[in-house]
């Protein structure tokens, strides 16, 4: 499912954190020569090209394609446990501070633009002022927001230092600052006043005058998204040479500091509307490498059987819930969603809904299940593993006070119980995997149905609002534990932090659609998993541990979701042209190919 | 002398029987006649009756997902191991019932409509062509699209009311500009001149002669009902109901892969032959329906 590929994508990719120092690997592979060619792939952030798109990183239209023309600081590994890990982009390397007060970046030192000026400090310090418009995790304008950059020095015209604001610390610091999408300062100047640094710092106080500089900063945001440079002037291996609606094509930045070793003279990007229309191009070999998309057995034996065609699977830090909202009845009875999960076959589902990209959920922690080995241990054998099992679901539901009626179950006062599990109709999978729970519970004697949503935006929205009883969720989002959990015990259950303080919101306020209780019982004893996840986000390493082993059971027993399948990466590359790609359970492949291009590892055959 | 009297009663008995007599040698005269009304006749056994053949749930066989076709699956099984013919049996209730309500809707609106504004004209006229020619405008499908973000069209009664709604706009159009033709015609105005009624004339002169004209519309708009809604479900923007034909088409292209692996064109093939089946069935018997309510035919 290309437009899930996406999401889980941007998702993965945008939640991962850092929490203490290290160096980057100077690059992935060895060098060798280039050879050149045509790379021909798919851009699994946004697969639909729009012409009419700005050269522009932070517009969701943008035709600024990441790790190719678009660069970030650095590129995360995504590491199963450790979010410390990062290859490196526009900073060749970095030190951060014991403390995590500050990370000193070194720029690549040999690194232009492709009009042949030189990426400078300035540079960084520039995109950092466009980031603030937009909000980023650290560059954001509210005071006392948690993780947010105190102060962008330059120290010369290779280095910058970013502080963080102690009053209020976050493990997310580091991890924010090196997502940052850096642009050209001679290109994109007109769109900053002079004075924003000045209007930054009044922001940051308090009264009237920092209300309105706040006001002005957040009104730039408009103007950089819509921001359009009439040519691309990139940092990357590639820069935009020109697009029609069904390509794109990209060329080699002879300036890009690694130009050497980058593999193909051109890249170009196609145009998908569908994931039919990828399961053909790689059909056809003409994807030199393609991002996951659900795909059916049999289409999968096709591609394979195409020569040259090989599939590279590894991890990706997501999994899907069926997540229930618990402001309605009967959800908010914790032997109900119970209940529901013995009737759950796991297996069967993944296999109808998600063969190729998904393992059944060994069970529900949170967590997916391998970084969830590595943080519980044995302590993961010990949990309720919710096997299918039809006696305890009724054991479960007549505990709940659920009545069965003419093989029917009902609510307490023998109302029919309707149960609709909501899913947006784009993703294949989740409709399959939906209909297939469906069938399930319906044998056992629950009525249920499917409803589908247009789109996945419509869907987010109106999951948010709290429109449906129960919905598909991705949850599992690391590898940082701490916003792992904020999928379970965060914003949309109701927990923020707000000035350095968890504040719980009452179900169908600030985005709770959860609507699970404040505190929940756990072996007997009551627990606030909110303020445990908040704690996640400045706890050493040892805390963390146990922080998450004490949310992994409370998940576990009190199951806001039933964990369905765990993602697997699965991708696909073509050897005929091109070799060198990353090899299965590589963690580049959490990054899209640019980067693998990019650092030197993709070579002309 | 008296007058040869004929009872009522068996002169109207006369009358059915000589039609149905009529009907049944207007399909003999083509075999291809024949064959439509034993479709149609197939597909209405099949949306009332079809359903009680089955188990609800239908059974899964999940070791089997995708089958080849067999005997024991004729068309194969879908993502998870129902049988596809099953689904499109079961399935063909919604899409027939909701067809036929769209239809009969079209029909009595837009022939009620057409032939009072035809047959009264002046400022009635004026006011019903004015509120058609505004109905004309509105386009369709963009606005199914719309309201289905907000109407979900649950059930058949639904779907066709809303389709029918929509559809009968040209029929109305086609219906006044019929009936201004035959209105100057002679036997009208003898009508008009012997003092018939104007039910009388609208009914039993009026009606008979565009009864093929409505038939046809008829046609276009079950056919049209069939394609708009199972058009709208394969475009996944109404409720996921497993056995409905659009959201067979859907999974089958989209889950299924059915345009780049043989394994789900059998998934494909079944709902797209019930209905290229259904619209072949009608097509023929308004064939024969032409022959059956043509004036020519009855002076035979």
């Amino acid at each position: 499912m290309k437009r899930l590929a996406a999401v889980v994508a941007l998702l993965g990719l945008a939640t991962v954190t850092a929490c203490s120092g290290n160096t980057g690997d100077k690059s992935a592979a060895g060098g060798g020569d280039g050879g050149g060619g045509l790379y021909t792939t798919i851009d699994a952030i946004k697969p639909s090209l729009d012409v009419n798109g700005p050269i522009n990183p932070w517009s969701p239209k943008g035709n600024a394609f990441w790790g190719y023309n678009a660069m970030r600081i650095a590129w995360s590994k995504n590491h199963l446990t450790d979010p410390n890990q990062f290859y490196p982009g526009i900073a060749a390397s970095w030190e951060i501070a014991p403390d995590n007060s500050s990370i000193t970046l070194h720029l690549q030192p040999n690194n232009k633009w492709s009009d042949g000026k030189p990426v400078t400090a300035e540079d960084v310090k520039f995109s950092i002022a466009l980031a603030y418009t937009q909000g980023s995790t650290a560059f954001a304008i509210d005071p006392g927001a948690a993780g947010a950059a105190s102060e962008v020095e330059v120290v010369d015209d290779k280095t910058v230092k970013i502080s963080q604001d102690m009053k209020n610390p976050s493990v997310t610091f580091v991890r924010g600052v090196m997502d940052s999408f850096i642009v050209p300062q001679h290109v994109w100047s007109s769109v900053l006043p002079a004075d924003f640094w000045d209007k930054l710092k009044a922001a940051r106080g308090e009264g009237a005058d920092a209300e309105n500089a706040r006001a002005e900063i957040t009104a730039l945001s408009e103007k950089v998204l819509a921001f359009a440079p009439p040519k691309d002037v990139s940092a990357g291996p590639f820069a935009l040479e020109r697009m029609n609606p069904g390509e794109a094509l990209l060329v080699k930045n002879k300036n890009f500091y690694n130009a050497a070793n980058v593999g193909p003279d051109q890249v170009k990007m196609l145009n998908s509307t569908g994931n039919e229309q990828i399961w053909n191009y790689l059909i056809a070999g003409k994807l030199d490498s393609a991002p996951f998309t659900a795909v059916p057995a049999d289409v999968m034996k096709r591609i394979s059987s195409t020569p040259g065609n090989a599939v590279v699977k590894g991890f990706s830090p997501v999994s899907l819930g069926l997540a229930f909202n618990q402001a309605k009845k009967p959800y908010d009875n914790v032997h109900v969603r119970r209940g529901l999960a013995y009737l759950i076959n796991r297996e069967e589902v993944t296999t109808i809904a998600s063969p190729e990209g998904g393992t059944p959920a060994v069970t529900t922690t949170g967590i997916h299940q391998k970084p969830a080995a590595e943080w519980l241990g044995a302590e993961l054998g010990e949990l309720e593993p919710y096997k299918l099992d039809p006696a305890k679901a009724e054991e479960e539901f007549k505990k709940a006070g659920l009545k069965k009626e003419g093989g029917k179950w009902t609510l307490p006062d023998g109302t029919p119980w309707k149960f609709t599990i909501n899913v947006p109709t784009p993703f294949s999978d989740w409709v399959s995997g939906a209909k297939a729970v469906t069938s399930q519970l319906t044998a056992a004697g629950v009525d249920a149905e499917v409803l589908t949503v247009a789109d996945y935006p419509l869907y987010l929205k109106e999951i948010a609002e709290g429109k449906y009883d129960v919905g598909f969720w991705l949850v599992a989002l690391g590898p940082a534990p701490y916003n792992i959990y904020q999928r379970l015990y965060g914003a949309s259950n109701g927990w923020a932090i707000l000035g350095g303080k968890v504040k719980h919101s009452a179900p169908g306020k600030n985005g709770n659609w959860m609507g699970g209780p404040e505190t929940i019982e756990v072996d007997g004893a009551k627990v606030n998993p909110g303020e445990l996840t908040a704690k996640l986000n400045s706890a050493s390493e040892d805390e963390q541990k146990t922080i998450v082993g004490q949310l992994a059971k409370a998940a576990n027993q009190d199951l806001p979701v039933v964990q369905l399948w765990d993602y697997v990466n699965t991708q696909f590359v073509n050897t005929n042209h091109f070799t060198g790609f990353p090899e299965n359970d590589s963690d580049l492949l959490r990054q899209p190919a640019g980067v693998w291009i990019q650092l030197g590892m993709v070579k002309k055959k | 002398m008296t007058a040869p009297t004929i009872a009522v009663g068996n002169g109207r008995a006369t009358l059915r029987r000589n039609f149905w007599h009529g009907v049944w040698r207007v399909l003999k005269r083509k075999p291809s006649r024949m064959a439509g009304m034993v479709i149609v006749l197939g597909f209405a056994f099949m949306g009332i009756f079809g359903p009680l053949f089955y188990p609800d749930p239908l059974p899964r066989d999940t070791a089997n997902l995708y089958a080849a076709p067999s005997w024991e699956h004729l068309f194969g099984t879908d993502f998870e191991g129902t049988d596809v013919l099953a689904l499109v049996v079961t399935g063909s209730s919604y899409v027939l019932l909701s067809a036929v309500i769209t239809a009969v809707i079209t029909v009595v609106l837009g022939t009620g409509i057409g032939l009072f504004a035809g047959f009264r004209r002046g400022r009635w006229d004026t006011v019903l062509m004015r509120i058609t020619d505004m109905k004309l405008t509105i386009p369709g499908l963009p606005l199914l699209l719309v309201l289905s973000t907000i109407w979900k069209f649950g059930s058949a009664i639904e779907m066709g009311l809303v389709l029918g709604l929509l559809g009968w706009g040209g029929v109305a159009r086609a219906v006044r500009s019929q009936t201004l033709s035959l209105r100057e015609r002679g036997f009208i105005e003898a009508a008009r001149g012997l003092g018939l009624s104007t039910t009388h004339i609208i009914g039993r002169e009026l009606l008979p002669s565009m009864a093929p004209f409505i038939a046809m519309n008829m046609l276009i708009a079950v056919t049209g009902a069939v394609y708009a809604q199972v058009g709208l479900f394969f475009l996944g923007v109404l409720p996921f109901e497993a056995n409905n034909w659009g959201v067979m088409l859907n999974l089958a292209v989209f889950g299924g892969g059915a345009m780049s692996s043989p394994a789900a064109l059998p998934y494909l093939m079944a709902p797209l032959l019930a209905i290229l089946l259904l619209t072949l069935g009608i097509v023929l018997a308004v064939d024969a329906m032409d022959e059956i309510f043509n004036p020519r035919l009855r002076e035979e």
